[in-house]
């Protein structure tokens, strides 16, 4: 019979006091949680519930929502999420099609958090918290703490308004990580709205729409995830379509 | 110290303090108790009740053999991890996939109960519905109180179906109903450290199950 000690690493706790404050701040300044977890939708439903029904009797209600089983969740999120919110993904940490979701983070202005299962490959969020083997309870502990941290932060309304709320404004999140090719400076990664002409296109970069040309990088599309410098898509990170 | 009702959940922590980093400290030391009396309560919720795991998956493994199928339900997080045990035996990583389903996955069902009878009767009326001797019911509270779960569990017992309930603190109205006949307690007063061991309850009963089925084809 199993007696093996918790599943999460002594390091997640840093992580998950550090990301219960960014959460602290971003509910403070009207975030909303967005809980996705295809491999496991009772993950996601059980966070909500944590957030917006606490056990603890008199402790605030906050919004989080589990984004349901069914939507493709970059749909979705491109829909649903506003610039400040939080999408806090749970599974393998090499799962492509979270690491698709969770690339967008930037470019919608999102914070983007995930709760990884081993193995964990590149981050791909903003936090990553590894929380050991896939169904041996780290995922629920992880998040079990992550709730009881974040009541606690709401105790400090000075550390609340502290830096945070503002998209990018608390991580390198609203930057690539890339370099652009053709100045070595670093991009902004942007998700293309729609197509302007065969030249320019609305983007959403940080959160916000912004026109860039596209004639470097030829025929993108809606969806496509792309890296931009000064006004001009310089590269396709990503195409559109499921991976 | 604070005011705030959650103040019990970390009473060294000054609420007046105002610096980040010194909360972050404070927040990450607190975090590293938690994870270790989570791990406490787990192993020692495991040792304790080792023989009524074993005998709840025993006597699961011969009603599935025979045929039979699970219910399983609770309440708001425990109705989560319902729903995890549901999948882990529906789905498994490795071993047999057996018949279970969880009472708590039809909004329609719930709703029209819970709006046309009362929130007492989601369970128990599915447990009508669905029920007949030879199944399981697996029931998940932290409180051992809630007052459907315990309604979903009489019901189940009398229409003689092998009941299993999982509950926190000191066993609650659960234990002492009789409805159930393994009846696997946690013994803590956090309900989180509560559904985190019986998580760990939950998974070791679907291994024992697994264990105890009966070899070869058929299964």
């Amino acid at each position: 019979m199993t007696t093996a000690p918790a599943p999460v690493p002594e390091a997640a706790a840093d992580d998950l006091a550090a990301l219960a404050l960014v959460l602290g701040r971003r509910f403070a300044a009207g975030a909303t949680l967005w809980c996705v977890a295809p491999g496991a939708p009772h993950h996601a439903r059980h966070v909500a519930v944590e957030f917006v029904h606490p056990v603890v009797v008199g402790a605030r209600s906050l919004p989080a929502v589990a984004v349901s089983d069914g939507d493709d969740p970059v749909e979705a999120m491109r829909l649903l999420a506003r610039p400040g919110d939080v999408v806090l993904a749970i599974g393998p940490g090499d799962d492509a099609a979270l690491a698709r979701l969770l690339r967008r983070g930037p470019a919608w202005g999102v914070h983007t958090v995930l709760l990884a299962e081993d193995p964990v490959a590149a981050p791909v969020a903003d936090h990553v918290v590894r929380v050991g083997e896939a169904d041996a309870g780290g995922a629920l502990l992880a998040y079990h703490l992550l709730w009881e941290l974040t009541q606690v932060v709401f105790e400090h309304p000075g550390l609340l308004r502290g830096p945070g709320p503002v998209p990018g404004g608390d991580t390198a999140a609203g930057t690539a990580g890339e370099a652009c090719v053709t100045c070595s400076d670093e991009g902004r990664l942007a998700e293309v709205r729609r197509l302007a002409d065969d030249r320019t296109a609305v983007v959403v970069a940080g959160g916000h729409e912004e026109r860039v040309d596209t004639s470097v990088v030829g025929g993108v599309g809606p969806g496509d995830l792309v890296l931009v410098h000064a006004g001009l898509a310089v590269a396709v990170v990503e195409g559109a379509g499921r991976p | 110290m604070s005011s705030e009702p959650t103040a019990f959940l970390y009473p060294f922590i000054d609420g007046d303090e105002g610096d980040a980093a010194s909360l972050l400290t404070d927040l990450a030391v607190s975090a590293r108790a938690k994870v270790a009396a989570s791990a406490r309560l787990r192993a020692d919720t495991l040792t304790r009740s080792r023989a009524e795991i074993s005998a709840a998956g025993a006597a699961m493994a011969e009603r599935f053999a025979r045929g039979g199928r699970l219910y399983a339900f609770g309440n708001g997080g425990s109705a989560t991890d319902a729903d995890a045990a549901v999948a882990r035996f529906r789905r498994p990583a490795a071993g047999v996939a057996l018949p279970a389903a969880s009472l708590v996955e039809d909004r329609a069902v719930l709703t029209a109960l819970a709006n046309d009878v009362g929130v007492e009767v989601v369970f128990a009326r599915q447990v009508i519905a669905h029920g007949r001797p030879g199944d399981i019911a697996l029931a998940v509270s932290t409180s051992g109180g809630s007052p459907n779960v315990l309604a979903g569990l009489a019901e189940a017992r009398r229409r003689e179906l092998l009941t299993v309930g999982l509950c926190g603190y000191e066993g609650g109205p659960m234990a002492a109903s009789g409805d159930v006949a393994h009846c696997i307690v946690v013994r803590s007063d956090s309900v989180h450290r509560i559904q985190e061991a019986q998580d760990a309850v939950l998974r070791t009963l679907w291994a024992e199950v697994q264990a105890a089925l009966p070899a070869g084809p058929g299964v």
